[in-house]
C-alpha cells in the first residue's frame, strides 16, 4: 500500500488528537500527581480517635502538669495543664516535644555491660554479689519521690548509703539549710510575696525552678512596666534572657558575685539600710568596684535599690554562701516574701544517709545527671532511658522513658508551698525496662513497691485533712469520701496543694561572713542540660535558628 | 575508524567543507564530558533533593534561575531575527536566521531542562496548566515558554530535514516544502509569545511588593520591568547572535556571513540598547526617589553592602549599557570588528548583570528591620548542571553546523533558506 | 459570618524561651532535623528572632520577636504569585492556606514574602524509627520539595468547627480554637482572636498606640500585630523609619 504524504500528515494528526480522547494521558497525569503525594517512604500519622489524658512531665524535678493527646495508643501532642497551682499551665520548650523522646535514636533498650549486650539476670546477680561484698551507695537525682523512699529503704536495709545529687536550685538553698538546720528540700523561695528579687545569675525567666511559676509572676507584675510591682534585678556578666527582661541588669565580671555580695552587705550594714547588725564582711568598696567592673556609686545604688521595696529575696545561681548570706542580712529568712520553711508533708520523706567508704558498688537512678562521676573503684550500675554516650558506668540499665513509668511528684525544689501529684504512665513499657526502684524491690521483695508507697502517701494526705486537690476545680481534702477517691483524683491529673499558712520563723546560726568559695555555676537546661538527650525538635531552637546556643552537658 | 569517517562524510552536505572527523570528535570530547558530569550533578539533585544545592530559605532562587533568565534573554535573538526578517522584511539578515533558531532552541530547551531540576516536584510541573493562576506572572511564563519551545522545535525541524541524508526520504522532503508556508505564521506567533514571556520574566520581579528593591511602578497590570526586560532582550538578542556567529567563524576559520550582516545586527542591537538605557535610567530615577521611599525603604540603603555597592548600578547602566550602545551606533566603531565584538560582549554582560541583580541581589538584601545582608555561593552541583546546558548548546550547535546548512545555500543546492 | 483571625504579640512579655517554636513544630508534624540542617535551611513555621538595638554599653537593649506567617489581608504577596494556585486566602477565616499537595516547589512565593515566613522542604521528611507514631493525626505530612508555612493551626479550627456543629451552634467557641503557639506561651504574650469581632479582646488590643505591624508601609495588611512600650522596638516596624537605615541588628 502506498502511503502518501497526505496519509502521513493526517495519520499523525489524527493519532495525536485521538490519544487525548482516551483516558490514558489523563489517568497517567492523575496517577503521577498522586504518587508524588504518597511516596511510600513518607510516614503518615496514625488513624484513630484522639483522647486527652492528664499526667505530668518528668524531664526535671518541676513536675509540670501536662495534657497529653493520644491517638491509637500513642502520645501525639502535649500542652500544659492549668490545674497545677505552680505552673499556671506553662511548660518549658522541651516539654512540648518530650513525648517523642521514647523514640530518640539514643534510646537505651537493652542491658549493657562494658559495652556489650547483657541480661537483667546477669545485672541482678552482679548487684547482689556486690551488696554481699561491701557497702553500696544508692544515688538519687530527684529525692522525695515514692521511688526515692524505696531506694532509701533498700540502702538502709543493706547497710548502704542513700545520697542525693542536688540540682542548682537546691544548691542555692544549701547554705541557708546549713545555717537554719532545716533540710534543703523543706526550704523554698516565697516569690509570690516578694517585691524585689535580686538574682545573681540565676536564670529565673529561662527554665529556673518551675518554669511557669516565676514567668507568670513576672508577666503579670513586671513585664513592660517602667515601675513594676515586682522588681527583678539581674546580676550577671552577659545579657541573658532574664537580664534582658529584668527591671535592671547589673553587668559584673565573671566570678565576682561573692565579692559584690560582700561589699553590698557592708553598705547595707554601714549605712543602716538593714535593721539586723549581721555579720560584717571584710570587704572594701574600691576593691569590689575594681574586680566587678562596676563603679562604687553603682554598687551603692544597687544596695539602695535592694532595700527600696521589701520584702527582698536574693537568689544565687549555685551554692554561693556569700549571696545566700545577703538574705540573712535583709531579714528574709523565715518571713513572707523571703526564704521560707514548708510545712512537713503528711507522709515521710526519705532522708540522706552517709555510708562507709570505699564503696563496693553504686546504684545510680535515672534521674541523676548524665555526667555524674561515681567514686572510683566502685562498680557502677547506671539506670537511664537514653544513652548519652561517653558514660563510664560498668552497667547501663534501660529504664522506662517518658510517660512510661508510674511516679509521683513531690514538692519541686524552691517552691514555697507543698504540693503533691501522681504521674500515671500512659504507655506500657516493654518488659525489658525497669526503674532502679523496681530493680531494688525485685532483689529485696520485702520492700514496698512504688505503687504501694504512693498508696500509703495518699492515705497520709487523706488522714491529715489538710489542703485541697486542684483539678478542674479546687476540692478540699476534707471533702473526699475516702483515701481511694483522693488517690483516684490525684492519678487523673489532680494536684494536692497544702493549705497556706504564715511563714514559720527560722533560727539562723550564721555568725561570720562566709568566705568559702562558691561552687561552679552549672546553669539551666538551656546551656547545661543534665539529661542524656534533648527532644529532637529542640533543635529548632539552636540549630535551625539563632535563638539559643547549642546546649552543653552539665557538670555536676 | 574509517567506517566512521565514511558515515560522517555522508551526512555532510555535498560540496561543503568541514573539519576532519577526527578533529571534530576531539572538539566534542570535552563538551561531552562536561555534559555527562552535569547530568550526573542534576541526577544527584533529582535523587537526593535540593539540599544538594546551596540554595536556602532566604536564597530561594539561585544560580539556576539566574541562568534561566540569562539564556532566555540571549535566546531572544531567535524570535527577534525572525520578526525582523519576516515581518519587517529585513532580508539581509536571512543568512543568520538558521543560526538564530538553533541558538534559540538550545537556550529554551536548556532553560526548561534546568527548571525541571530546579523545582522541588518536577512531576507536578503540569499543575500549572491544570490550575493556572491568572494573576501570576509565572503562569504566563510557563504557558508562553512551553508554547514557544514547541514553536522553536517546529522551526528547527525544516533545518534538520535539510540534512543531506534526511532529504533522501521523500516524505521528509515533501513535508519540509509544505512546511514552508507555515513559516511566517510561526515567526509571528513566536514573536507574540516571546514578547509576552520576555516581559513576564521581568514581571516576575516587578510585582514583588514584598521586595522593594525589585518592585516597580505599574502600567495597567504590568510593572515597568516587564517592558524593560522586553527591551533588553531584543537589544541583547542580536548581539549574542553576532557573537555566536563570530565565534563560529573564528573556530571554523571560515567566513560564514558578510561582515555587513554582523554590523547590521550590531546596529540594531545598539539602537535598542540605547532606548533601553534611556528607559532604564528614567525607571531607576523614579524607583529610587518615589517608589521605594513610599514603602519605607530609603533609596541608597540598597547599595550599602559590599560588594553590591552603587558601582553595580553604574556598571549596569553606563559601562555595560550606554558605552556599548554608543559603540554599536557610531559607524566608525561599529566598522571595527574588534570593537564590534567587544561592544556585543559588553551588551551581553550588561543584560547578564541585570538578571543577576534582580535574582541574587534582591534576595541578598534585607527586608525586615532586623534582617541581615546574606551571601550565597552556588554548590558544585549547581555549577555543573549549568555547565551541562552550555555543553549541550555547544554540542547541538556544532552538530547543526556540521551536518545542516545553517548559513544558507551551498554549491549545487537550492538557493533556499528554510525558516526563521 | 466570616472571621479574620489574627494576633497581637506583646514583645514586652516575650522572654525568647522558644516554647512556641517547639509547640508549633510538634503540632504541624515538622520532621526531625537532618544532620546538615542550618538556620537557613531549617523548617520553623514559627521563628523567634533575637534583635538588638545596635548600641553598645549601657544603652544596649535586646528584644525577642516571634515571626510566623502574617496572613496578609491585602494583595497577599504569596497568593498572587503562585503559578498553580497552591496558596489561597480562605474568605471565611482570613487564613492564608498553603496546599502542599499542589505545590510544585518553584519557591516563587518564598521570594515574594517580605517576612521570610515560608520554608522549603529541602530534604525528604524522616523521623527516627518509631517516632512517626507520635505524629499529630490532624495534620498531613508533607513531601520533599514543597513549601510550607504557618496555617494558624487549621486542624484545631477544624476540630472547633466540628464541636460547634455537633452542639448545633453556628459560631465556634474561641476556647476551642487555640493555635499551638498561643497555647504554649508561658507568659501569655500572644493574644489570638477574631479581628472581625468587635467584642473580641484582640480587636480591641490592636487600637492601642503601642501596637504596630512589621513593614506596614508595604501595604500587605498583615494580621499579626506587635505591641511594646519601648520606642526603639516600635521603630523596628519599618526598615528605614526616619529615612535612615535602621541600626537594629539580628543577634
Amino acid at each position: 500500500m502506498k502511503v502518501s504524504r497526505r496519509d502521513l500528515l493526517l495519520g499523525t494528526a489524527g493519532l495525536t488528537a485521538g490519544v487525548f480522547f482516551t483516558p490514558v494521558p489523563w489517568k497517567v497525569l492523575d496517577d503521577v500527581s498522586i504518587w508524588t503525594q504518597n511516596w511510600p517512604w513518607i510516614p503518615q500519622p496514625a488513624h484513630g480517635p484522639v483522647t486527652t489524658k492528664l499526667s505530668s512531665c518528668t524531664l526535671c524535678a518541676s513536675g509540670c502538669s501536662i495534657r497529653v493527646r493520644m491517638a491509637a495508643g500513642f502520645p501525639v501532642g502535649i500542652s500544659g495543664a492549668a490545674s497545677h497551682p505552680l505552673t499556671q499551665g506553662a511548660l518549658c520548650p522541651l516539654g512540648f516535644a518530650a513525648h517523642q523522646l521514647n523514640w530518640h535514636p539514643a534510646r537505651l533498650r537493652e542491658v549493657r555491660h562494658h559495652g556489650r549486650s547483657a541480661s537483667w539476670e546477669e545485672a541482678s546477680a552482679a548487684f547482689e554479689k556486690a551488696c554481699a561484698e561491701g557497702p553500696v551507695a544508692v544515688i538519687d537525682g530527684r529525692s522525695g519521690r515514692a521511688a526515692s523512699a524505696v531506694l532509701q529503704a533498700f540502702a538502709t536495709k543493706h547497710n548502704g548509703s542513700y545520697e542525693v545529687v542536688l540540682n542548682t536550685e537546691e544548691k542555692s538553698l544549701s547554705p541557708c539549710a546549713q545555717w537554719t538546720g532545716v533540710p534543703v528540700n523543706s526550704l523554698g523561695y516565697d516569690l509570690e510575696n516578694a517585691r524585689t528579687v535580686v538574682s545573681f545569675g540565676a536564670p529565673l525567666l529561662d527554665g529556673w525552678g518551675v518554669p511557669g511559676r516565676f514567668t507568670h509572676l513576672w508577666s503579670e507584675r513586671a513585664a513592660g512596666k517602667t515601675d513594676p510591682q515586682l522588681r527583678l534585678i539581674q546580676i550577671e556578666p552577659s545579657l541573658s534572657r532574664t537580664a534582658t527582661n529584668a527591671w535592671r541588669w547589673v553587668p559584673i565580671c565573671q566570678g565576682t558575685e561573692a565579692l559584690l555580695a560582700a561589699s553590698l552587705a557592708k553598705i547595707l550594714i554601714e549605712e543602716h539600710l538593714v535593721s539586723s547588725p549581721g555579720p560584717l564582711p571584710p570587704a572594701s568598696l574600691t576593691e569590689a568596684a575594681t574586680q566587678t567592673g562596676l563603679t562604687p556609686t553603682a554598687i551603692r545604688d544597687l544596695a539602695y535599690a535592694m532595700v527600696e521595696r521589701r520584702p527582698t529575696l536574693v537568689i544565687g545561681a549555685d551554692e554561693n554562701p556569700a549571696v545566700a548570706a545577703l538574705n540573712v542580712l535583709l531579714g528574709s529568712l523565715g518571713v513572707s516574701g523571703g526564704i521560707v520553711k514548708k510545712p512537713a508533708t503528711p507522709f515521710a520523706m526519705p532522708q540522706t544517709s552517709a555510708g562507709r567508704t570505699p564503696r563496693r558498688a553504686v546504684l545510680v537512678d535515672s534521674t541523676v545527671p548524665w555526667e555524674y562521676i561515681a567514686p572510683s573503684g566502685a562498680e557502677v550500675f547506671r539506670f537511664a532511658a537514653w544513652d548519652g554516650g561517653g558514660n563510664r558506668a560498668d552497667w547501663l540499665l534501660p529504664a522506662p522513658g517518658f510517660l512510661e513509668e508510674l511516679t509521683d511528684l513531690p514538692t519541686p525544689p524552691t517552691s514555697a508551698v507543698a504540693v503533691y501529684g501522681i504521674a500515671p504512665s500512659l504507655l506500657i513499657p516493654s518488659a525489658q525496662l525497669k526503674t532502679a526502684a523496681e530493680f531494688a524491690q525485685q532483689i529485696d521483695s520485702t520492700l514496698p513497691t512504688v505503687d504501694q508507697t504512693i498508696h500509703a502517701r495518699c492515705e497520709g494526705i487523706f488522714h491529715a485533712h489538710r489542703g485541697s486537690v486542684n483539678s478542674e476545680k479546687k476540692f478540699p481534702v476534707a471533702g473526699f469520701e475516702s483515701a481511694a477517691k483522693l488517690e483516684e483524683a490525684l492519678r487523673t491529673g489532680g494536684i494536692w496543694l497544702e493549705d497556706s499558712s504564715s511563714a514559720a520563723a527560722l533560727k539562723c546560726s550564721l555568725k561570720e561572713w562566709p568566705t568559702d568559695s562558691p561552687t561552679r555555676v552549672s546553669g539551666n537546661w538551656a546551656n547545661a542540660w543534665a539529661a542524656p538527650v534533648m527532644p529532637t525538635l529542640a533543635a529548632k531552637l539552636y540549630r535551625e535558628s539563632s535563638l539559643r546556643e547549642t546546649p552543653q552537658r552539665s557538670q555536676s | 575508524m574509517s567506517d566512521l569517517v565514511i558515515i560522517d562524510r555522508r551526512f555532510i552536505a555535498r560540496g561543503e567543507e568541514r573539519a576532519s572527523t577526527m578533529k571534530f570528535m576531539l572538539w566534542l570530547v570535552p563538551w561531552i564530558a562536561m555534559l555527562v558530569f552535569g547530568i550526573y550533578a542534576a541526577a544527584l539533585c533529582l535523587y537526593y533533593g535540593l539540599n544538594q544545592t546551596n540554595m536556602d530559605n532566604r536564597f530561594a532562587f539561585g544560580l539556576w534561575i539566574f541562568a534561566d533568565l540569562s539564556v532566555i534573554a540571549m535566546g531572544a535573538g531567535a524570535f527577534f531575527t525572525g520578526f525582523l526578517v519576516y515581518i519587517l522584511k529585513q532580508e539581509e539578515l536571512k543568512p543568520v536566521l538558521n543560526s538564530a533558531v538553533v541558538v534559540g532552541l538550545v537556550c529554551y530547551s536548556g532553560a526548561v531542562a534546568v527548571l525541571m531540576v530546579d523545582v522541588g516536584q518536577p512531576l507536578r510541573a503540569w499543575f500549572t496548566f491544570w490550575h493556572p493562576n491568572t494573576h501570576s506572572m509565572l503562569t504566563e511564563v510557563t504557558f508562553c515558554i512551553t508554547c514557544y519551545l514547541i514553536v522553536l522545535i517546529l522551526e528547527y525541524l525544516p533545518v534538520l530535514l535539510r540534512n543531506r541524508q534526511l532529504q533522501k526520504i521523500p516524505s521528509f522532503l515533501v513535508f519540509e516544502h509544505q512546511f514552508h508556508k507555515l513559516v511566517p505564521v510561526l515567526a509571528a506567533v513566536g514573536a507574540f509569545l516571546s514578547f509576552f514571556h520576555q516581559g513576564s520574566l521581568g514581571g516576575l520581579y516587578g510585582v514583588l511588593r514584598g521586595r522593594p528593591f525589585a518592585f516597580r511602578e505599574h502600567f495597567a497590570i504590568w510593572p515597568t520591568t516587564f517592558f524593560l526586560f522586553i527591551l533588553s532582550a531584543i537589544a541583547v538578542g542580536p548581539s549574542f547572535l553576532l557573537l555566536v556567529v563570530a565565534t563560529v567563524e573564528g573556530v571554523t576559520g571560515r567566513k560564514l556571513v558578510e561582515p555587513s550582516v554582523l554590523r547590521k545586527l550590531g546596529f540594531i542591537s545598539g539602537i535598542l540598547l540605547g532606548v533601553y538605557v534611556a528607559a532604564k535610567s528614567i525607571d531607576t530615577i523614579i524607583w529610587l526617589n518615589v517608589t521605594s521611599p513610599s514603602v519605607g525603604f530609603a533609596p541608597w540603603e540598597y547599595y550599602a553592602y559590599k560588594p553590591f555597592g552603587s558601582a553595580i548600578l553604574f556598571s549596569e547602566i553606563v559601562l555595560l549599557g550606554l558605552l556599548p550602545a554608543i559603540l554599536l551606533i557610531l559607524p566608525k566603531t561599529r566598522a571595527h570588528r574588534g570593537l564590534l565584538l567587544l561592544a556585543a560582549a559588553l551588551t551581553c554582560g550588561g543584560v547578564l548583570l541585570n538578571r543577576f541583580v534582580l535574582t541574587v541581589q534582591t534576595l541578598a538584601l534585607p527586608t525586615l528591620a532586623f534582617d541581615d545582608f546574606l551571601k550565597y555561593t552556588p554548590s558544585w552541583q549547581e555549577v555543573a548542571t549549568f555547565g551541562a546546558v552550555i555543553a549541550y548548546g555547544v554540542i547541538l550547535y556544532s552538530l547543526s553546523y556540521r551536518y545542516l546548512p545553517l548559513f544558507g545555500h551551498s554549491k549545487g543546492e537550492e538557493k533556499h533558506v528554510s525558516v526563521g | 459570618m466570616s472571621a479574620r483571625y489574627g494576633m497581637v504579640i506583646d514583645l514586652d512579655r516575650c522572654t525568647g524561651c522558644g516554647a512556641c517554636m517547639v509547640a508549633c513544630a510538634v503540632e504541624n508534624n515538622v520532621p526531625t532535623s537532618p544532620a546538615r540542617v542550618t538556620d537557613r535551611t531549617g523548617l520553623t513555621p514559627m521563628l523567634v528572632h533575637k534583635v538588638s538595638n545596635g548600641l553598645e554599653g549601657s544603652g544596649h537593649r535586646e528584644v525577642f520577636i516571634p515571626v510566623a506567617c502574617m496572613h496578609c489581608a491585602h494583595e497577599t504577596p504569596c497568593v498572587s504569585v503562585c503559578p498553580q494556585q497552591a496558596v489561597e486566602v480562605d474568605q471565611e477565616t482570613g487564613i492564608v492556606m498553603q496546599i502542599p499537595q499542589r505545590c510544585l516547589g518553584c519557591r516563587y512565593c518564598m521570594t515574594a514574602c517580605p517576612y521570610h515566613a515560608r520554608y522549603f522542604n529541602w530534604w525528604d521528611p524522616s523521623w527516627p524509627p518509631g517516632m512517626e507514631k507520635t505524629l499529630n493525626p490532624g495534620v498531613a505530612t508533607r513531601m520533599r520539595g514543597v513549601v510550607e508555612k504557618c496555617n494558624l493551626c487549621h486542624a484545631r479550627l477544624h476540630t472547633a468547627m466540628e464541636r460547634a456543629a455537633a452542639a448545633g451552634k453556628k459560631e465556634i467557641d474561641m476556647a476551642d480554637y487555640v493555635p499551638a503557639c498561643v497555647e504554649a506561651c508561658p507568659t501569655n504574650a500572644i493574644l489570638f482572636g477574631n479581628l472581625a469581632n468587635p467584642n473580641d479582646p484582640v480587636s480591641q488590643a490592636v487600637h492601642s498606640p503601642d501596637t504596630f505591624r512589621l513593614l506596614a508601609r508595604l501595604g500587605t495588611e498583615p494580621k499579626t500585630y506587635y505591641k511594646s512600650h519601648q520606642a526603639w522596638v516600635r521603630a523596628l516596624a519599618e526598615r528605614s523609619p526616619n529615612g535612615h537605615v535602621t541600626e537594629a541588628q539580628h543577634v
